[in-house]
């Protein structure tokens, strides 16, 4: 009874999937067929990729990849060091208060004027041993070679002309010219200046090694500028075009003495602690309250807002 | 005889003339089709935008306002399900529009506030907007991010591919107020009828 049940069943069966497989080939469809004896299945065309890696994450790829021939790069684990410039300002100039203050022909003014850099004997020094280096070197003509990178510098800055820039200002100063800048457009002119610039100050400091030397001399000039800058949809962020300012600043030029092909470019600018604020940004900034504790409230009349400490600092 | 000759040649001509049309229409596809080659799909286009620089306006002109684009992508969630969402808060102003996703019980919404608050810093920090609520929503929209796919186990050994659904969003904030939609009156509405009947021309009349 029951091989006669299997039997018929399996006739069935037989003619049913021939009668099938023969309509799939008059209609040329593909698809699985269904899995009842152990019969021959039929060929999966798409498997999706999931399905075999439910439980081997023993191989690792990166040896299957060798295995296959690819080469990997050999990677390095170091960092690169700059040495075209030093990091920072060695030893900074402290301007004194009131430099630009007192006219020229008052008699604390003439006293100021006649402040050689002959009286600071590590200034003479660090001339010096530039000097033994750089024979071409001399403070009367420094300053004003000093100016003319300046100018250039912020030239090149306004057209952003990247190869100028770096020849003209050193790796640690490119990177606080040019911060933020990229999607801004900045004009800027140099109008005029207004006493002639000034080696005020000079240091040889040497790096790491004891013969690694750099030359950083600190020059002062005092000149009119006009700067405007517009953000990335040419609305006016700061300054005015027409309207120029009296600005008087200290600016360090480096050298990298021991390389004969290094150029004097420019390194940093002192900000001395009595300088005047800057103009506000034609925007309005929320300035972040105290910290409150959950009971207490906030007191608009009693609450000073806390200005920053007037410190000289090297930019 | 005759007759019928001429009717096959007129329908020739017409048939030739389709066929001109078709190839002049062909041609200046394939023209146009060019422009659309060069997106592939890890381009990140509309983030590029925010990298687009405006010359310094002059005094009379009227002050440009800013855009910001951001986008978020591969979110694990279905590209119908948040265009819901995206549709609800096009032209709302940012306020208005984080406050409505805060509320809202869908899974998208908790992830498109978090891009609409990224998008809002982002202005203040690097656009310069000045006021961070002076921000309306110009576009948003949602894209079918990359799916993976997967078996899905039916009865009889039959298996169907299971899409495992993500998507993008992407959403465009401009500064100023958000413009309102004009509300056309009954009045108005009777008018632009009665304009339409006027308008219409009798062909081949006396």
């Amino acid at each position: 009874m029951a091989t006669s049940m299997t039997r018929t069943f399996g006739a069935l069966r037989s003619v049913t999937c021939s009668s099938l497989k023969n309509a799939e080939l008059a209609l040329d469809v593909r698809h699985p067929g269904p899995l009842f004896l152990p019969v021959r299945t039929k060929k999966r065309y798409f498997i999706p990729p999931a399905v075999g890696l439910k439980g081997k994450k023993e191989e690792n790829p990166e040896a299957k990849a060798r295995a296959a021939g690819i080469v990997f790069r050999q990677q390095y684990f170091e960092r690169p060091i700059n040495i075209a410039c030093s990091a920072g300002v060695f030893d900074p100039y402290i301007p004194p208060e009131g430099d630009a203050r007192l006219s020229t022909l008052s008699k604390e003014g003439l006293k100021q004027r006649t402040e050689q850099i002959r009286q600071s004997a590590t200034s003479q020094l660090a001339i010096r041993k530039i000097k033994e280096h750089d024979s071409e070197f001399s403070t009367k003509t420094f300053a004003e070679q000093a100016q003319e990178i300046f100018v250039e510098a912020h030239n090149a800055l306004t057209h952003f002309n990247r190869e100028k820039l770096h020849s003209l200002v050193t790796e640690r100063c490119y990177p606080e010219m040019t911060r933020g800048n990229r999607y801004k457009t900045i004009r800027w002119r140099f109008v005029e200046s207004l006493e002639p610039p000034r080696v005020v100050h000079a240091r040889c400091p040497d790096m790491v090694t004891k013969g690694n030397l750099y030359g950083q001399v600190t020059v002062r000039m005092h000149s009119k500028q006009t700067i405007a800058i517009y953000d990335r949809f040419g609305r006016l962020m700061l300054g005015s075009e027409e309207q120029p300012k009296d600005v008087l600043e200290y600016l360090v030029i480096e050298r990298h003495l021991i390389n004969p092909y290094s150029r004097w470019r420019l390194h940093g600018k002192i900000v001395p602690s009595w300088a005047p604020p800057k103009d506000p940004v034609i925007k309005t900034v929320a300035i972040p309250g105290p910290e409150l504790n959950p009971w207490e409230e906030y007191d608009a009349l009693n609450y000073k807002v806390p200005k920053p400490a007037s410190v000289q600092w090297n930019k | 005889m005759a007759a019928a000759m001429r009717g096959v040649a007129f329908i020739r001509n017409i048939v030739g003339s389709l066929h001109l049309r078709l190839q002049i229409l062909g041609g200046a596809s394939q023209q146009l089709s060019c422009l659309h080659t060069s997106i592939s799909l890890d381009s990140k286009h509309w983030e590029k935008n925010n990298l687009k620089v405006y010359p310094p306006q002059l005094l009379d002109e009227p002050r440009r306002p800013a855009e910001v684009y951001h986008s978020r992508r591969q979110i694990k969630y279905s590209k119908d399900k948040m265009w819901y969402l995206a549709k609800m808060i096009r032209g709302m102003s940012i306020d208005e529009a984080i406050a409505q996703l805060e509320f809202n019980d869908k899974k998208g919404a908790k992830i498109m506030k978090e891009v609409l608050l990224e998008a809002q810093e982002m202005a203040v920090k690097n656009h310069n907007v000045e006021y961070k609520s002076n921000l309306y929503v110009a576009e948003s929209f949602s894209g079918k991010g990359k799916y993976l796919k997967r078996i899905r186990y039916h009865g009889r050994g039959m298996f169907g591919i299971m899409d495992k659904v993500y998507c993008h969003y992407f959403v465009k904030l401009v500064e100023g107020l958000p413009p309102k939609p004009e509300q056309m009156t009954s009045f108005d509405q009777a008018k632009d009828y009665v304009q339409s009947l006027k308008n219409r021309t009798i062909i081949h009349s006396l």
